[in-house]
């Protein structure tokens, strides 16, 4: 018969918490894209959230480093609560990475210069040194010979790897992953998961907000399946996949099949 | 096979009679228009031609020369313009050579080609400026002006072998020793018993005051433009209350009031002259574009751009410097330059108030007693106007080619 959820819970993880949200709530205007989120996040764990459009996915994570501000509840990366304070906010940022769907590369600076320029800016990390540290990330998502060239000079998927590239030079301790593969052709987007599966079993802690099953199959701990704002359910990929309790995860589930 | 040769044999034409009969003569209309429009142009230039070299008293021009070029500065201190013509020459010709020497080696280091511009690039790039000295030149009545123009020349082409070939740490503060030496230049006319900016004119003056205009117009502009999107409501509010005020009032207004109005707004014992004062307006009404312009690229650079850079931990003022404001000013190159273009001409407009600046001469020189009434405005004016393209077409076709360096548009 069905096992029980052990994740039931989504407040409930194995080992050290490094996010803690407690009763978060967003509003934008009249409406609601957060209701009552309470959510940790283990120390190397891997979490998807899946959910349809407009179910408070992306806000979710853009709330955890400042990009939305929360209107009610506690939000705690590494054990720093954010507040209105923005060097604060500015701790927290420097401690998570984000890739964002769009890339968001800087069209103006070459690749080296996009994944120097906030090591030697924030960490003052100097020049070659942060050169050498953005050519070993270069090399982990196996673009390096793209260093000196524009974004705009390179296919969709060597720009999110990039992208990946210019968060982990930063060195953060928890990776925000925004439908990183959403907005690429179907032939690039195995070269993206296959830098965040290498990512992944490194041992970084990351939310990836995805559809792609196949990837949360292969590393994710838990899947977080949200609607209307709302944790609806919790548990292992395999649980949410084979044997959802509730019916909007089925229905879901059914619809992207 | 043998036909086919034949064929190619009878067309075989060369391939500007091809042109020709492709795109001026392809119908029986469009060679009727070629026709007039031929005879049209060849009477214009023939015309233009005639006036020039045979009827044009070009006489008024060639006594005033000294006249046109600096309007009343004193003669005996004329020295003094050509030691500061000689410190702005060294200065651009240092700038550039620096410039291109660490455009060659960043472009060395990144592995990529990277070619020397060439004399026969510079020609390309400012025969209309070469031109106009030309013409300047032989309407002077000693070699003196030849010379020194050959001096200030062989300047700049000294100072930017110089620039080429400094050592990299000297040449980090290259653009300090250029701000000294432009520093220079202007303490050249008017320092140790020179000569103040109120008795500068002429075309000397014309370019002073457009140089000044557009040095504290930009960042006044700059930050007119941020003071529009920041989140101060106070801030917002004064800096969109003086862009719409600037921008609904006339030019010649504003200058009108810095001479006559500007008093009320000063304190006792105040009182700067009246160039100054003309500066000021010029300067208050070009931020304003500015502002509009800046705010108009801050508004192209897509949010996603922003939001990485605070993802990453960047403060806001550095998303800003390093993100934002470099892919904003980038694309407003365009509207800024004709913005700069505007107020190189509107200088003209300081002629109401009674400076002696470009356009004024051509009236002065015309109510000289041996030129009155002969109705050499028809002289003067076209030659005015040459100064007035020269100068706009050049700094058009350099802001062109700026945009093509920053590649604009492709992203």
């Amino acid at each position: 018969m069905t096992q029980e959820n052990v994740y039931a819970d989504a407040t409930r993880v194995r080992g050290d918490v490094i996010i803690e949200l407690q009763g978060v709530d967003k509003h934008f205007g009249d409406f609601q894209a957060l209701k009552n989120i309470n959510l940790n996040v283990g120390k190397q764990e891997v979490i998807v959230v899946m959910g349809p459009s407009g179910s408070g996915k992306s806000t979710l994570i853009r709330c955890i480093n400042r990009l939305e501000k929360h209107d009610a509840g506690r939000i705690v990366v590494d054990g720093v609560e954010l507040s209105d304070d923005i060097r604060n906010i500015q701790e927290i940022r420097r401690e998570t990475g984000m890739v964002f769907q769009q890339f968001n590369l800087f069209p103006h600076l070459t690749v080296l210069d996009n994944i120097t320029l906030a090591p030697r800016q924030v960490r003052n990390v100097p020049k070659k040194e942060a050169e050498e540290l953005a050519m070993r990330q270069l090399e982990r998502v196996k673009i390096p010979e793209q260093a000196q060239k524009y974004p705009g000079q390179l296919s969709g998927g060597q720009q999110q790897r990039v992208a990946i590239a210019r968060s982990l030079a930063m060195q953060p301790k928890v990776m925000l992953f925004d439908e990183p593969t959403s907005a690429l052709d179907p032939e690039m987007i195995k070269e993206v998961l296959d830098a965040m599966v290498e990512l992944a079993e490194s041992g970084m802690t990351m939310i990836v907000v995805t559809h792609e099953m196949g990837f949360a199959r292969a590393v994710a701990n838990r899947v977080l399946f949200m609607a209307d704002g709302e944790v609806v359910e919790v548990g292992t990929p395999e649980h949410i996949f084979e044997n959802p309790d509730e019916d909007r995860t089925k229905l879901f589930l059914s619809q992207i099949l | 096979m043998a036909v086919q040769t034949d064929t190619a044999a009878v067309h075989r034409e060369s391939p500007a009679v091809r042109w020709a009969k492709e795109n001026l003569f392809s119908t029986w209309y469009n060679s009727l228009l070629t026709l007039i429009f031929g005879a049209l142009f060849v009477w214009l230039g023939f015309s233009v031609i005639r006036w020039v070299f045979f009827e044009a008293e070009w006489e008024i021009v060639r006594v005033n020369l000294t006249l046109f070029m600096v309007g009343r500065f004193p003669r005996e201190e004329l020295a003094r313009v050509w030691v500061s013509n000689f410190l702005i020459a060294g200065a651009i010709g240092l700038m550039a050579g620096a410039a291109a020497a660490s455009a060659a080696a960043a472009a060395k280091e990144a592995g990529l080609p990277f070619t020397q511009s060439t004399p026969r690039n510079w020609l390309q790039r400012f025969w209309p400026i070469l031109l106009l000295v030309v013409i300047l030149l032989q309407f002077s009545q000693t070699w003196t002006p030849t010379v020194l123009t050959l001096v200030t020349i062989a300047i700049g082409v000294g100072a930017r072998y110089v620039g080429l070939h400094l050592p990299r740490a000297v040449r980090r503060w290259a653009w300090l020793i250029v701000v000294v030496m432009l520093i220079g230049a202007y303490g050249a006319l008017s320092w140790f018993g020179g000569v103040k900016w109120d008795s500068w004119g002429g075309l000397h003056l014309t370019l002073f005051v457009t140089v000044a205009g557009i040095v504290l117009a930009f960042p006044l502009g700059l930050l007119l433009a941020l003071g529009r999107r920041s989140s101060l409501p106070l801030v917002r509010m004064l800096s969109v209350g003086y862009i719409e005020f600037i921008r609904g009032v006339p030019l010649i207004t504003l200058l009108l009031m810095g001479i006559f109005a500007l008093g009320f707004l000063l304190p006792p014992g105040v009182d700067p002259s009246d160039v100054t004062r003309l500066i000021v307006a010029i300067t208050l009404f070009t931020a304003a574009y500015v502002a509009e312009n800046v705010r108009g690229g801050l508004q192209a650079v897509p949010k996603g751009q922003t939001e990485a850079g605070q993802a990453l931990g960047l403060s806001p003022w550095k998303v800003m410097r390093l993100i934002v404001l470099p892919q904003a000013l980038r694309a407003v190159i365009p509207a800024m330059v004709g913005q700069f273009i505007s107020l190189f001409k509107d200088t003209s407009l300081l002629v109401v108030v009674g400076i002696v600046e470009l356009l004024q001469v051509s009236s002065i020189a015309n109510n000289q007693p041996e030129f009155l009434g002969r109705g050499l405005a028809e002289v003067t004016l076209p030659f005015v106007a040459l100064i007035y393209w020269v100068g706009s077409y050049t700094m058009s076709r350099e802001s062109r080619r700026l945009e093509k360096k920053l590649g604009v548009g492709e992203r």
